[in-house]
Parts: structure tokens; C-alpha cells; sequence
């Protein structure tokens, strides 16, 4: 431990293998179904058929005579129990004025169920086998009604009605901006223009699906008497709170969550769901560790939804391109039970970033979330930041194309300047930095905007239409959780351990980490070890909203440095020199000007519990405000209507860089999200039933490895953040953000430029060959989806 | 129950198995291979992809009774010792994963691809890697990687 430790290229900015992959890329990783415990029994759920029912009766007696069947829950039982329903929207007003509404969300369905795929019955056997058959001879009599599942029509009189104080079966509804102010401002406009859009409902499809697993600890164990949670999630401290909240007489205290590797999480593995609630009562009743790992249908009936909102959204201008306002309608189909995520994100969220990077001083943003017979949404990767920017972007194109200029330069003429920082947007909200501008001419550049009609002449030689689509945007980070705390372990073999209650999902954050400390430590990155997903260990926001980095890594860095001033102390006591002589370079201690000196981790040994412990938290000054400029180039083909990617090209201003490799990663890979909800994906209802018809991988079309194209991605890195130490901004969510926009624009230029002209803007998401095709060849769109 | 023989990651494995068992539940559950996942049980996103006397196949949709007298090769058994598999290799190298979920079914077709055409072009990876679903990474580094890989097997074989 005495040699000088070479840490330099290791640091943050430099490109490192991450230290997450040896384990995972030889099947070594420990996801949540990947544990067996002794004794171990398997819940099953039985399902709602019905869209809509009244429960009349449950007979369980036959499923509890079954081999191997050790109990069968029903929804009676656990309202009996007195399991609480998780929380309604209260925080957001009513049109009436009265808190926001939902009907009782369950672990399991009690006399009535909503959507289809709810959780009514739960059985644990010995086998998932024995619980599969046990939940076949459950007998449930529903009293089927009436279902709706779209938002104009559940708005509607004698629409059937999903929650007592909720005729119009409006859960919560929000307005900003100064309405007479906008339409003073439309009064005045040169001109106006106009867009009706579906932001459809999406599946956030992590390929791990969701599993709990529920045990008692047993006497004389460590966690005796408590009940531990092992979860695939991004937010444990949040599932202990929601299960503390749930269930009766436990408490935080007694309840400890544990999270291993997560195979995706993409917000929609954030907070708590019936299922884990019911698994957690289970083992509780039982005594005997209870595990439920859904199947993949499950997760499609069952999971939060993404997005899901139907807009009318309508810019003012000038005669020379100027927004004088913005004015949104916006219609959330928030689901069976509204939550307070799934409305946050539509009515409060998205609007914050609606004005997006453009100096758009009025606004008129009203959104209203509505109940239907469909699964509950919540966050999916943006949440809300997609929705708004999505508008806003198709709004800037087809202010361009009424005004006959470059969509590139009319959103130049309305970008907020570097010397309007700090920015406060008409929302209240403030932008502590940004450089439009100059990512959109870098965007531009690397796209090689001037060269297009050459390209697109090419393609026309080769019978292909080409468009080209561009997006320019900033989204807003941190979920408003903007403190964390990080515990600091040099252990005396050697490691570094780094505590944090942010949680890996895949997004390489234990990497970026220790690329931090080996700013500050100046070791071997091999030296680092992040700790997180135990709530004994640490507690926090989890990680959701591109927060991590800047905050829990922001922590990090100073956690770092404490820990490195702290054991000066300890280095002068044990070298018998004043602390104030005390040097730390590379893992050692050295007396100034002498060749005395300790190493890091031979002064942890020689502590009293052989290691030094330091924690330190930070909280950051403000969200952070990651911005790009993505520009995409897509080829039609006019006889089968197929669209293909040729070219995609993103500038991003993250701030400061501390992981070029996983950076890029997110983008691109976000990117592809944002490119499969513009062309394949879309969660489809039966109007009539309520019956989910995408409840596969074959249904549900999600980007193949073929749907690729070379992403050109560059970053500017001259645009710190100022309201962190770090100088980052979040990441996470900015490529799926971007990519959207980007694509539709595309396809609705090369359209345009078909003799489509403007009315090639009525294709809605997503462009699937067949309305491509129906539009080029039968001059056909899908009647607006905007039903009021 | 039947008895079984096969053959997993080279070591010669004799057990009794339901009918109805699938071999996927076999190797995570009695064999305690966990680095073959579950993601949809319907054969659609491949993260459950084993070698099958070198064929890959979904184990979701095998039953355990149909590997009887075959060599399984599960992502555990694709390192040579402490050695990684040029795949494994490259896909730390080009950032081919996020999550991992995905990763070894990615690594086990790829695997397969790559045995019977060492040199594939873009246009075949992306084929082989059609049932094969990732969420995080956008395929990009996936196809990297495998072109890396097999590069590296390329220039070693010859």
C-alpha cells in the first residue's frame, strides 16, 4: 500500500471500463429473482378479466385445498386487515376546487376492480406451479360494467364514472400562465399556428420484470423479527415508506429494503405497487420468505404507463417569427387510480419545460388528468418533459412552414441568450445556464444542415423521400429532491467504500462515482467500492429524474475531501507531526519535506474499529437544465409507407463530462427510446372492453437491434452547471426527450415536401408505415385525436 | 419425474425433472445458474438464450426433457477460466451494456453467430440480434461489440 498509486486516467473525463461489467457480463450479477431463500414460497396473483366490475363474491375454498397452497389472500380480507390503499392526488386541485381524487388504490381489488389485469386475488404455495393452479380453481363473480378508456369520452355525461366524487372523472387539473394575457396576445399575433396530438400511452419495458421477495427475519438472525424486502427498484427508502404506510404495525424501523442489480428501470421501477404490498403482508402472515416475480404480461397489464396525454397546442407569432405566447390544452389519461406521480408528471411537470429554451414571455397552459378503465401511469424516462417538449418542438416546425423559413433559424429568433442567464421562465422557473445558440450552430455542424438538399436529391434518385427533423430543448432534472448524503468506509484491506441511497439501474452511476473519488483519492479506480440499495445503509430520494449524478455525485466529491481533511488528523497523531504539515497525495499521508509518511489505508488499519468513517451531505442549489440540439434525417419509402433512420445527429450541453463512455451511452440509448415511441410503440385499448390488445413483445413493438443507425453525438462541455459543485447536469432522460421530435419532424417534412404541405402535420405518433402509406398515397390522416 | 442427463458448461450433470419443466427453471433453479434470465417466458426477448449443442436457443420455451443427452452452454460457461470470452471482452470494451439483463442472451447468440459465420457484416448482426430485446443501450454498442469480437477471433484463428 506504500507505492505511489497511479490514479490519473481513471479520473473523471477520462474514458474507464465500468466497474459494474466484469460481474454482469459473466452472469455473476444478483437481480432481484436471482435469490432463493431457504424456505422459500411463491405468490401468484389472479387477475381482473374486466375493465371495469363490481366483485360480488370470491370463493377461495377449493385453491386452499390444494397441494402446496399455504394461503389465499383476497382483497376483502386485506381491507379487513386494514391494508391501506396507496395515496390519491390530493396535493393537486379539483376543477371544483377540492383536492385531487382517486378511488382507493389496493393491494388487491376490493369490490370493485378498474382495469383490466388488477390484482384481485393472491395465492402462495409451496411451488409457483401449485400457486398457478391454486389461483385456476379460485372462483371470482364479477358484475361486469360499463368501461371507458378514452379521456374525451370519460369527461363526457353518463360516462361510467370510476370514482365517488368524480363525476366527470377528472382526478386533479391544473392551470398556468395568464389566460386573458394569451389570448390577447393570439388577438395580435401576425400569425397563429396549431397542432392536435396524441402523446401516446407507452410501456416502459425494462427487460427485467418486477420482483419482490418478502421474508420475516427469523430469531437470532440479524434482522430478527423484521421484515426484509428484496426488490428490483430505483427507490428503496421510498418502498419502505410505502409499505410502512400500507401495512399496520410496521415501521420504518422494522422494515429494511434491499436492492441488487436492476435490470432496468426507466422510472417506472420508482416507488411501490400493490404487488409489493401484497407480498410484504404475505410474509408477514406466513413467516416464510414470499417471493412474486411477474411474468411479462403482468408487467404490460400492471406496471405504470408512460405518457398518455392528448394536446391542443397553439404558438402566436409576429410577422418576423417571434413567439408572443403559448397557449395548451392537455388531456392526461392518468388511469384506473389516479396517482400522485402519474398527475404530477402531466399537470405540473411538463409544463415547467413547455416554453423550453425560447424567450416566450406568455403562456396559457391548462391540463386536466382523467380516470379511464386502463392501468395507472406513472414516470416513464422525461416524464412530462417529453409530453411538453414534444409540443413545442411540432409547434416550432409549423411555425416555420407558415412562415416559409428554416425551422433552424425561426428557433434561433426565439432563444433565450447566454446574457439572460439566470433565466426565469414563464413557469417560475429558473435557468441557471445555457448556451443555445451555440450547441444549436455545433448540432447543425455535425449534421451538416447545408448539405441536405444534396442528400435529399440522392435519396430521390433513389425513389425515397428524404425529411429532415430537428429538435432543440432543455429539460428540467432532479425530481426537486435536490439533497443527498454520502457515507465514506477506508477499510483497512485496501477499499474505498462509497454509501449512497441513489440506486444503480444500468445506467453505469457507481462508475461515475468512482471516477469522482478517484478525483480526490488519486487511487487506483479499482480501489472504489459503491455501496447502495440497503436501507440500513442509506436513505434518500433514490434515483429518478437524471438526479444522481449532480446530486449524489456532488456529494460524493465533498464526502471525499472531508474524509481526506478528517484523516489528516489522524495521520499527524500517528506520524507525530502537526496536522498542518500533513500532505495527502495518491493514497498516502507524507510529513511535508520528509520522507515520513503513512498510507490511506494502513491509517484506517491502525484506527480503533480499523477504518475511518466519514459522511457528508450536499445540497445542490437548483435543478440542472441539460439542453441539445438533435437533428435526424429519415427516408420514406412511398410504396409500403416504411420509414428508416439514415442519419441522427446530437449536440449536448451535460455540463461537465465525467464519464464520456456512459454519457454517450445515455444519450444514444435514450435516443432510441425516443425514436421507438415516434415510430413503433404504442399501448392499444379495446374502446369497448377495456381489454389491453399490446400485452406482448410481439403486440408491443419496442426498437430491434435492425433499427439502428450510426448516431453522430457530441457534447459541449464549456457550459458548466452553477448550482452544483460538480458543474453537471443530468443526463439520463435528455436523448429519449430529444429524439421524438426530432424523427416526427422528419417524417412530416419529407411529407411536406411530398405536396403534403402543412396538413402533413395531422400524422400522429406512432408513424407506422401504414399511416405513412396512407398519407402519401390515399391523402389520408387519422381524424384529429382531440375530441372536444 | 424423468431422468435427465446432459451436459452443462462441460460437466456431465445427472437429475430427475417434471415433464412440464422448463430447462430455464432447470439451470436457475436445481443448477443455480442465475446468469440466465427470465424477461418474458414467451421466447420474445431472449434474454433466457443458452447454446444447445452450440444452437441458440430460448430456454424458456425448451422443456428440460428435450436437452436430454445435448451440451448446454450457459453465459457461466462461455469464459475459458479466468479468461473472457472475446464476446464478453468487447462488450466491456465497446459499453455493449447497461443493465446486463439482456447482456447474456445477447453474448450466448452472439456466440452462436459467430461460430458459424466468423466474419459477419452489419446487416447479419443486426439479424442474428433480432430476438434478442435491449431497452438500455439502443443496439449501437451491441453490433460494436460483436464486430470487435470478431475481429479478435478472426486474427487468433489465423
Amino acid at each position: 500500500m506504500n507505492a505511489p498509486m497511479t490514479a490519473a486516467k481513471f479520473g473523471s473525463g477520462h474514458t474507464v471500463r465500468r466497474i459494474e461489467d466484469p460481474t454482469l457480463i459473466t452472469g455473476r450479477g444478483q437481480y432481484a429473482d436471482d435469490i432463493t431463500l431457504p424456505g422459500q414460497t411463491h405468490l401468484v396473483f389472479l387477475r381482473s378479466p374486466y375493465a371495469h366490475a363490481h366483485i360480488t363474491h370470491v370463493d377461495t375454498s377449493a385453491a386452499q385445498a390444494m397441494d402446496g397452497v399455504l394461503a389465499v389472500y383476497t382483497g376483502a380480507q386485506l381491507a379487513a386487515a386494514g391494508v391501506k390503499p396507496m395515496p390519491a392526488p390530493t396535493p393537486f386541485p379539483r376543477p371544483d376546487g377540492k383536492p385531487g381524487i382517486s378511488a382507493p388504490r389496493r393491494a388487491l381489488a376490493h369490490e370493485r376492480v378498474r382495469y383490466v389485469g388488477e390484482a384481485v386475488v393472491a395465492v402462495v404455495a409451496e411451488s409457483i406451479e401449485q400457486a398457478r393452479a391454486a389461483c385456476d380453481a379460485v372462483v371470482v363473480d364479477y358484475d361486469e360494467l360499463p368501461a371507458v378508456t378514452n379521456v374525451f369520452a370519460a369527461m363526457r355525461p353518463g360516462a361510467p364514472q370510476l370514482c365517488d366524487g368524480a363525476p366527470d372523472n377528472i382526478a386533479a387539473a391544473m392551470r398556468h400562465g395568464n389566460v386573458e394575457a394569451c389570448a390577447a396576445a393570439f388577438g395580435a399575433a401576425a400569425h397563429t399556428v396549431m397542432v392536435d396530438v396524441e402523446n401516446q400511452r407507452l410501456a416502459a419495458s425494462p427487460i427485467e420484470p418486477r420482483c419482490c421477495n418478502a421474508a420475516l427475519g427469523a430469531v437470532g438472525a440479524p434482522d430478527a423479527g423484521r421484515l426484509v424486502v428484496r426488490l428490483s427498484s430505483q427507490m428503496p427508502t421510498g418502498v419502505r415508506s410505502g409499505l410502512v404506510d400500507a401495512i399496520p404495525g410496521l415501521t420504518v424501523e422494522n422494515v429494511r429494503v434491499l436492492v441488487g442489480d436492476v435490470g432496468g428501470g426507466f422510472g417506472m421501477k420508482t416507488g411501490i405497487y400493490p404487488e409489493d404490498i401484497a407480498v410484504g403482508y404475505a410474509a408477514l402472515q406466513l413467516k416464510r420468505p414470499v417471493k412474486w416475480r411477474a411474468d411479462r404480461i403482468e408487467e404490460f397489464l400492471g406496471a405504470a404507463a408512460g405518457r398518455d396525454v392528448t394536446s391542443r397546442a397553439e404558438l402566436a407569432l409576429d410577422a418576423n417569427g417571434k413567439v408572443l405566447a403559448l397557449r395548451v390544452r392537455g388531456y392526461a389519461n392518468v388511469g384506473g387510480y389516479a396517482a400522485v406521480a402519474g398527475v404530477a408528471i402531466q399537470v405540473l411537470i411538463g409544463p415547467w419545460v413547455s416554453t423550453s429554451i425560447y424567450d416566450i414571455a406568455t403562456v396559457d397552459l391548462q391540463f386536466t388528468a382523467v380516470m379511464t378503465n386502463t392501468t395507472p401511469t406513472g414516470a416513464y424516462r422525461g416524464a412530462g418533459r417529453p409530453e411538453a417538449i414534444y409540443l413545442t418542438e411540432r409547434l416550432m416546425d409549423a411555425a416555420a412552414r407558415k412562415l416559409g423559413l428554416d425551422p433552424a433559424e425561426l428557433r434561433r429568433r426565439n432563444m433565450i441568450r447566454p446574457e439572460q442567464m439566470p433565466y426565469k421562465n414563464a413557469m417560475g422557473q429558473t435557468y441557471d445556464s445555457g448556451a443555445f445558440e451555440q450547441i444549436l450552430d455545433q448540432g447543425l455542424a455535425l449534421a451538416d444542415w447545408g448539405g441536405f438538399a444534396a442528400r435529399r436529391a440522392d435519396s430521390a434518385a433513389r425513389g425515397k423521400l428524404r425529411g429532415r427533423g430537428i429538435a432543440t430543448f432543455l429539460e428540467w432534472t432532479g425530481g426537486n429532491a435536490l439533497e443527498e448524503k454520502v457515507t465514506v468506509n477506508i477499510t483497512a484491506d485496501g477499499f474505498i467504500e462509497l454509501g449512497s441511497a441513489t440506486q444503480a439501474m444500468g445506467q453505469g452511476i457507481a462508475t461515475s462515482y468512482a471516477q469522482l473519488a478517484v478525483d480526490v483519492f488519486g487511487v487506483p479506480i479499482e480501489r472504489i467500492r459503491v455501496l447502495q440499495g440497503d436501507t440500513d445503509r442509506a436513505n434518500g430520494f433514490g434515483s429518478a429524474g437524471s438526479r444522481s449524478l449532480f446530486t449524489g455525485g456532488s456529494a460524493v466529491s465533498v464526502a471525499s475531501q472531508k474524509t481526506i481533511d478528517e484523516a489528516k488528523t489522524l495521520a499527524a497523531d500517528a506520524l507525530e507531526a502537526p496536522a498542518a504539515d500533513i500532505e495527502y497525495a495518491e493514497g498516502r499521508f507524507q510529513v511535508a519535506g520528509t520522507d515520513l509518511g503513512i498510507g490511506l489505508f494502513e491509517l484506517a488499519a491502525r484506527q480503533p474499529e480499523t477504518r475511518i468513517s466519514v459522511a457528508a451531505s450536499t445540497t445542490a442549489g437548483g435543478p440542472t437544465w441539460p439542453n441539445g440540439c438533435h437533428i435526424c434525417e429519415v427516408e420514406l419509402d412511398a410504396a409500403t409507407g416504411e420509414v428508416q433512420l439514415v442519419a441522427y445527429a446530437s449536440v449536448n450541453d451535460i455540463g461537465r463530462v465525467v464519464s464520456p463512455t456512459i454519457v454517450r451511452g445515455q444519450v444514444e440509448g435514450g435516443a432510441v427510446q425516443g425514436i421507438g415511441q415516434a415510430l413503433c410503440e404504442r399501448v392499444a385499448y379495446d374502446a369497448e372492453t377495456g381489454q389491453l390488445l399490446s400485452a406482448s413483445f410481439m403486440d408491443y413493438a419496442l426498437p430491434h437491434a435492425d433499427g439502428f443507425v450510426g448516431f453522430k453525438t457530441a457534447f459541449d462541455v464549456r457550459i458548466p452547471c452553477k448550482t452544483n459543485p460538480l458543474g453537471v447536469k443530468g443526463v439520463g432522460e435528455l436523448g429519449t426527450i430529444g429524439a421524438t421530435p426530432a424523427v416526427v419532424n422528419a417524417v412530416i417534412d419529407a411529407l411536406d415536401h411530398a405536396g403534403l404541405g402543412a396538413a402533413a402535420e395531422a400524422i400522429q405518433m406512432p408513424v407506422t408505415g401504414e399511416r405513412v402509406w396512407r398519407a402519401l398515397n390515399l391523402k389520408t390522416f387519422d381524424p384529429s385525436p382531440y375530441l372536444l | 419425474m424423468i431422468a435427465l442427463n446432459l451436459s452443462v458448461n462441460g460437466q456431465a450433470v445427472t437429475t430427475q425433472v417434471a415433464q412440464a419443466t422448463l430447462l430455464i427453471d432447470l439451470l436457475r433453479g436445481p443448477l443455480a445458474l442465475t446468469g440466465t434470465h427470465a424477461g418474458c417466458d414467451t421466447a420474445q426477448c431472449g434474454a433466457c438464450t443458452v447454446l444447445l449443442d452450440g444452437q441458440a436457443v430460448k430456454s424458456c420455451s425448451l422443456l428440460a426433457v428435450q436437452a436430454q443427452g445435448c451440451s448446454v452452454t450457459t453465459v457461466e460457461g462461455l469464459s475459458q477460466g479466468n479468461t473472457l470470452h472475446p464476446l464478453q471482452q468487447a462488450f466491456m470494451d465497446c459499453h455493449g451494456l447497461q443493465c446486463g439483463f439482456c447482456t447474456p442472451g445477447m453474448l450466448m447468440t452472439s456466440a452462436c453467430l459467430l461460430a458459424k459465420t466468423p466474419r459477419p457484416s452489419q446487416a447479419e448482426i443486426t439479424h442474428a440480434l433480432e430476438g434478442n430485446l435491449c431497452r438500455c443501450t439502443g443496439y449501437v454498442n451491441i453490433v460494436a461489440a460483436v464486430q470487435q469480437a470478431a475481429g479478435v477471433m478472426a486474427g487468433e484463428q489465423a
